[in-house]
């Protein structure tokens, strides 16, 4: 454990009853005057360029160029007050950092001119790819880590307000266990591996963000929560139980909240479903996103998402022409449209209210938004920070507590098939006769995948 | 905090239309009656990789040709776990964990009889290059083998030189490629133009994230498939003779 690593033993929130959008306990203040979770919500747009745009780095400029302005036209036209820009960088961005720093100095500049013109608040957030997946095998440490950290650099220096990452660690672990409902894996990859990552990382990723005065918003579990959450799909998919997702989503949070530990301070990513968890644990502001990201992929909360959302995302589009102007702008509007109505809520003491609303809407839709219910999400929140210093502990409590939830859930009014039910006892019983000492499940597992040629135990410090 | 009665909110239609048997209960009606097969197919079905080669060795001690065991009992378990995954009975993480205990079957029995199984048809499988995200063609090139189709595995990120190499030497029936990102899914382009350079007219079947049909529709030789259940058929068509016409016309959805 580094020696700047502060872990949470208590929750930021005394009662899950006053958390709600908009607001945080550690508000952020970055760009052009916004701030983050100070009591309004703004949308933060994603997207992605166009195929072809990758062909070079002068049309991959003019493609974020061209983003970036029809974005803030939108915003301005029709009158929202706030906004914030997502790139997440295609490989070709991170793998040569100075083409990464290009777009962001680019951006930056735009937003500049509509915030002198129009005093729109905003805000720019870079997210270089994690480009440490080898093709063989995962190299989390090695001369990619080097250059990831050197794209990370440069954003920083070049016009990103806040830097993200959705880290890889462990996925190669995740991706054999989960489709194999191999319960002890999902744990060892998400709340072993991935969080030692996780803080590996951030440590040097939260030192970049001071040396610059920038954000270091935090981090998600898309490469293995968001796997479980699109195998498992809709309701009548049969790719895998919604119940064994929801042990990864549970786990994904003590994991995505050690960025938080070693030194982010949000708002967390959009994309991380589990970062209820940790806004009720750390206080942090958060993105998140549900109906405004069903361009990317579908869940199973598209408004519960919005319960406790700081800002509001739609994960990511490709930049193309709809009939309503381009993606970004159709899409950044229905975001906005959104903000916009939770920010009226908040203006007339409604906020409490339409929080429920969108929570109750899709509680008992699926077991994964059941678990992600505020006052569930809190009671998961508890069960981690009760262990908080040690990182296999909390994340079995934190799947035992969820499994725990839908259970619960399952005797009133959450309806589960046959089929989850009998999932969820046997990952209940499977969750229960794990030990309870660290370093002999980490033992257990490490040779377990000895035989496992694309593991390197060196990745993670081994 | 308030709550709801959500039925008039919301329609669990999983729970609704679930089938009233179980898998177990359907699997039993289906098993083989001869009694050394239908301890094969049984562990084929439980998954169980230990069980599998026990209950062969049985098998071959009560005088049953190993290479014959192959489609006779392991195919046939397989093919009872693949139907109860198409009428919904089973999840994928079954089948994965079946066709698994399946290859170690067709591998022992390889070893056994000392001789080549033959398979019902090549498959190269490959993930674009710059591109890590596996899981989905690990999914894919599973099915695959569960229905009895040889898998050449050429992994992720790999470059259009090395697909083309492995499409001259397999001679696949069909290639099948994934790709998550927007970016890197351009590698496809490359692989049809390089396969038509060369004369070489077979199915490329894409799939992954960002894909879509408009996309792949573009491409001469190329395939749209959003379902990874859907490979296999895929396949079993190709075997049956449809061109990539007909393929379209059959598998693009949308």
């Amino acid at each position: 454990m580094g020696l700047s690593l502060k872990r949470y033993n208590k929750m930021a929130y005394d009662d899950f009853e006053d958390m709600v959008f908009g607001h945080s306990i550690y508000p952020i203040k970055t760009g052009f005057d916004l701030e983050i979770g100070a009591g309004y919500t703004s949308a933060e747009v994603n997207y992605a360029p166009r195929p072809a745009a990758g062909e070079s780095k002068e049309k991959l400029i003019t493609e974020y160029q061209k983003i970036t302005t029809d974005v803030l036209q939108r915003m301005v036209q029709v009158g929202f007050p706030s906004v914030v820009l997502e790139t997440e960088h295609v490989q070709q961005m991170t793998v040569n950092p100075s083409w990464g720093a290009e777009i962001a100095h680019e951006q930056k500049t735009i937003m500049e001119e509509f915030y002198d013109e129009y005093g729109i608040k905003c805000a720019l957030r870079h997210t270089p790819a994690d480009i440490r997946g080898g093709k063989e095998a995962l190299d989390l440490r090695g001369d990619s880590y080097c250059l990831l950290l050197e794209s990370f650099e440069e954003v920083a220096s070049n016009g990103a307000d806040m830097l993200s990452i959705e880290s890889l660690g462990g996925k190669s672990v995740f991706d054999s266990s989960i489709i194999r409902n191999d319960l002890s894996g999902v744990l060892f990859s998400i709340g072993i591996l991935g969080t030692l990552d996780v803080e590996f990382i951030w440590e040097d990723i939260s030192k970049i963000a001071k040396k610059h005065d920038v954000v270091a918003a935090g981090d998600t579990d898309c490469a293995q929560a968001n796997t479980a959450m699109f195998i498992a799909g809709g309701l009548l998919d049969r790719k895998l139980a919604h119940t064994l997702a929801v042990v990864a989503r549970a786990v994904s949070a003590p994991r995505s909240l050690a960025a938080y530990e070693a030194g982010a301070v949000g708002p967390g990513k959009d994309c991380g479903y589990e970062n209820t968890i940790i806004k009720a644990i750390a206080g942090v502001p958060i993105s998140q996103e549900g109906k405004g990201s069903t361009c990317a992929h579908s869940d199973v909360m598209g408004n519960l998402a919005m319960q406790c959302c700081d800002l509001w995302s739609n994960e990511s589009v490709e930049y193309r022409g709809e009939f309503g102007g381009t993606s970004v702008q159709c899409w950044g509007e229905t975001l906005s449209y959104d903000c916009s109505m939770m920010n009226t809520a908040i203006e007339a003491g409604y906020a409490k209210v339409f929080r429920d609303v969108f929570m109750v809407s899709d509680r008992y839709r699926d077991p994964q938004a059941f678990i992600l219910a505020f006052d569930n999400a809190y009671r998961i929140g508890e069960s981690i920070v009760k262990d908080g210093n040690d990182i296999y502990l909390r994340a079995k409590n934190a799947a035992i507590e969820a499994c725990n939830i839908v259970d619960e859930g399952s005797r009133g009014q959450l309806e589960l098939s046959r089929f989850e039910k009998a999932s969820l006892a046997k990952a209940i019983k499977s969750l229960h006769s794990l030990t309870d000492e660290k370093d002999v499940f980490i033992e257990e597992n490490l040779n377990k995948l000895s035989t496992m040629e694309s593991f390197r135990p060196e990745n993670y410090g081994y | 905090m308030i709550d709801i009665n959500p039925q008039r909110i919301l329609t669990r239609y999983n729970v609704k239309v679930e089938k009233e048997m179980t898998p177990e209960e359907v699997a039993e009606k289906l098993f083989p009656v001869e009694v050394n097969i239908r301890e094969v197919a049984k562990a084929v079905f439980e998954g169980d990789e230990d069980e599998v080669v026990e209950s062969i060795q049985n098998a071959i001690n009560n005088g049953l040709d190993p290479l014959s065991l192959i489609n006779n009992a392991l195919m046939v378990g397989m093919e009872i776990v693949s139907t109860l995954y198409d009428d919904g009975v089973l999840y994928l993480p079954d089948v994965i964990i079946s066709a698994q205990a399946m290859i170690e079957g067709i591998e022992y029995c390889k070893e056994r009889s000392g001789q080549e199984h033959e398979y019902k048809g090549k498959i190269v499988s490959y993930v674009v290059e710059g591109d890590i995200h596996d899981i989905g063609k690990k999914i894919v090139t599973v099915l695959l083998r569960a229905k009895g189709y040889e898998v050449v595995d050429l992994g992720k990120d790999v470059c259009v030189e090395e697909v083309i190499a492995a499409v001259k030497r397999e001679k696949p029936i069909m290639l099948t490629g994934t790709s998550l990102m927007t970016t890197t899914m351009v590698g496809f382009q490359d692989v049809n133009s390089r396969l038509l350079e060369s004369d070489i007219n077979v199915p490329v079947v894409c799939g992954g994230g960002a894909v879509t049909q408009d996309f792949v529709s573009q491409y001469e030789l190329g395939l749209y498939c959003e379902e990874a259940s859907d490979v296999p058929k895929i396949a079993d068509a190709i075997i049956n003779g449809l061109n990539i016409g007909q393929l379209m016309k059959e598998f693009h959805k949308h």
